[in-house]
């Protein structure tokens, strides 16, 4: 092979793209002409910065699953979530969720999503507000239930989530990070051991569990609960929510991920 | 959990597994398609919009395999398509905006930026889709759906003029 036919293949050398054979040719050629010695090493140092250059890129935000939502942007967290509890009880696969969520989180921009995603609320919230709602007792309270007609959750199951959930927010009144600790699963405990202050509400303050819903249970056995809650301390604010992701360890009820939203 | 497993669970409808994949892939998805759009929002739309058709698409991938070079087919379809409504691609003179890309390496690499940036968009979208996605020179080829020998004369280009322009051109001494 001559300097030229080697040049040729350099870049796929220094890649590791070049066959077996081929390549040490190529090694052999290079420990004997200096000239394509040199420019193999400078061929190696400009691949070596194009691939830093790609790695030194930073997506505008990064992706979430709503299991995952970041409590970052409870703006457009709670947006889907009227949406995905509309969804949820119309009877509808959890996972149908995940594209306008993609839509919703990935970097940017979006006017025209939301648009689209708006007309598609207005449908959703007509269903919303032909769904009932009943008064049930959790946690010896009387809590308004938006009922799922279709929910596949049997009720002790689903009583036995609401109740967890009701006395996680308890605790995190009570500002009791040891209570908290231990209705989670490790994934909760250590997103609690690195963000306690995500966990903690106004310590003291009266809380109202102003509605819950359903419980939904997802394809991988995890049960989704959306509770909106008001609290004394703020009873001029409008009420927020906690999304809860529970699942069942070991025969116990714990609590997978919470997530606050407005 | 390697990512062939991801791409199978993901196939049968798991959320999480298919957000995994975003994770892996996002940011070189973004770096690529900055590089062939020039623009941080078209990219971000780009992305956006390619994750979406992915996902809506991927119970009906067959060969879990070929997820990297299906999914990247379908990011470049779509910056080609945003290209495309553009009536004139015209380079401007500004860097990327910061507060968009965020370039985490050495300065040196803005300069390289600079200098890719610059490229005709054939030279762009190989550089992105060779070192930013990290592909084989025969993924290339099916990505772009052209000969094995075009995607390797356009890296070797694409090189020779990134070299030219920071001072060091690796194949100065090789005519075309």
């Amino acid at each position: 092979m001559n300097c030229e036919e080697i040049r040729d293949d350099l870049e796929a050398y220094v890649f590791g793209d070049l066959g077996a054979d081929r390549a040490r040719v190529v090694a052999d050629h290079l420990e004997s002409c200096p000239t394509c010695g040199a420019a193999y090493e400078r061929t190696r140092s400009l691949i070596g910065d194009l691939k830093e250059l790609g790695e030194s890129f930073a997506p505008l935000e990064r992706y979430e699953v709503p299991s995952a939502a970041p409590r970052r942007s409870p703006a457009l967290w709670g947006w889907r979530l009227t949406a995905a509890v509309a969804l949820i009880f119309a009877g509808l696969s959890v996972a149908a969720l995940a594209v306008p969520a993609i839509a919703q989180q990935l970097p940017v921009p979006v006017a025209r999503k939301l648009d689209r995603l708006e007309s598609e609320n207005e449908r959703l919230a007509s269903e919303v507000a032909s769904l009932t709602i009943e008064l049930r007792s959790i946690g010896g309270e009387e809590v308004p239930v938006v009922q799922d007609p279709e929910t596949d959750v049997p009720a002790d199951e689903a009583l036995a989530v609401q109740n967890l959930a009701m006395s996680f927010v308890r605790a995190q009144y009570a500002g009791d990070l040891e209570a908290l600790r231990d209705m989670g699963t490790e994934r909760l405990r250590a997103d609690l051991a690195a963000h306690p202050d995500d966990y903690l509400r106004a310590q003291g303050a009266e809380v109202v569990f102003a509605q819950m819903t359903d419980v939904a249970l997802t394809e991988d056995g995890t049960y989704l609960l959306f509770v909106r809650l008001m609290d004394s301390a703020e009873w001029s604010e409008s009420q927020y929510q906690e999304n809860f992701e529970i699942r069942r360890v070991d025969g116990r009820w714990l609590v997978d991920f919470m997530g606050m939203d407005a | 959990m390697d990512e062939i497993e991801l791409v199978e669970r993901a196939r049968n409808g798991d959320e999480r597994s298919f957000a995994l994949l975003v994770r892996l892939h996002e940011r070189s998805l973004f770096a690529t398609a900055y590089a062939i759009m020039r623009s941080e929002w078209d990219a971000a739309d780009a992305v956006q919009d390619a994750l979406a058709e992915a996902y809506a698409k991927i119970g009906a991938l067959r060969n879990a395999v070929a997820f990297k070079a299906w999914l990247t087919r379908i990011l470049v379809n779509r910056c080609y398509a945003v290209l495309r409504k553009r009536k004139h691609d015209v380079l401007t003179a500004d860097p990327p905006e910061p507060e968009a890309y965020t370039h985490l390496g050495r300065e040196e690499g803005l300069d390289l930026m600079r200098a890719v940036r610059s490229l005709d968009l054939e030279h762009r979208e190989v550089i992105a889709l060779r070192y930013f996605r990290d592909m084989k020179l025969t993924e290339i080829a099916e990505v772009l759906d052209c000969p094995l020998g075009t995607v390797k004369s356009r890296i070797n280009r694409a090189l020779g003029r990134l070299g030219s322009a920071l001072g060091s051109n690796p194949f100065v001494e090789v005519a075309e």
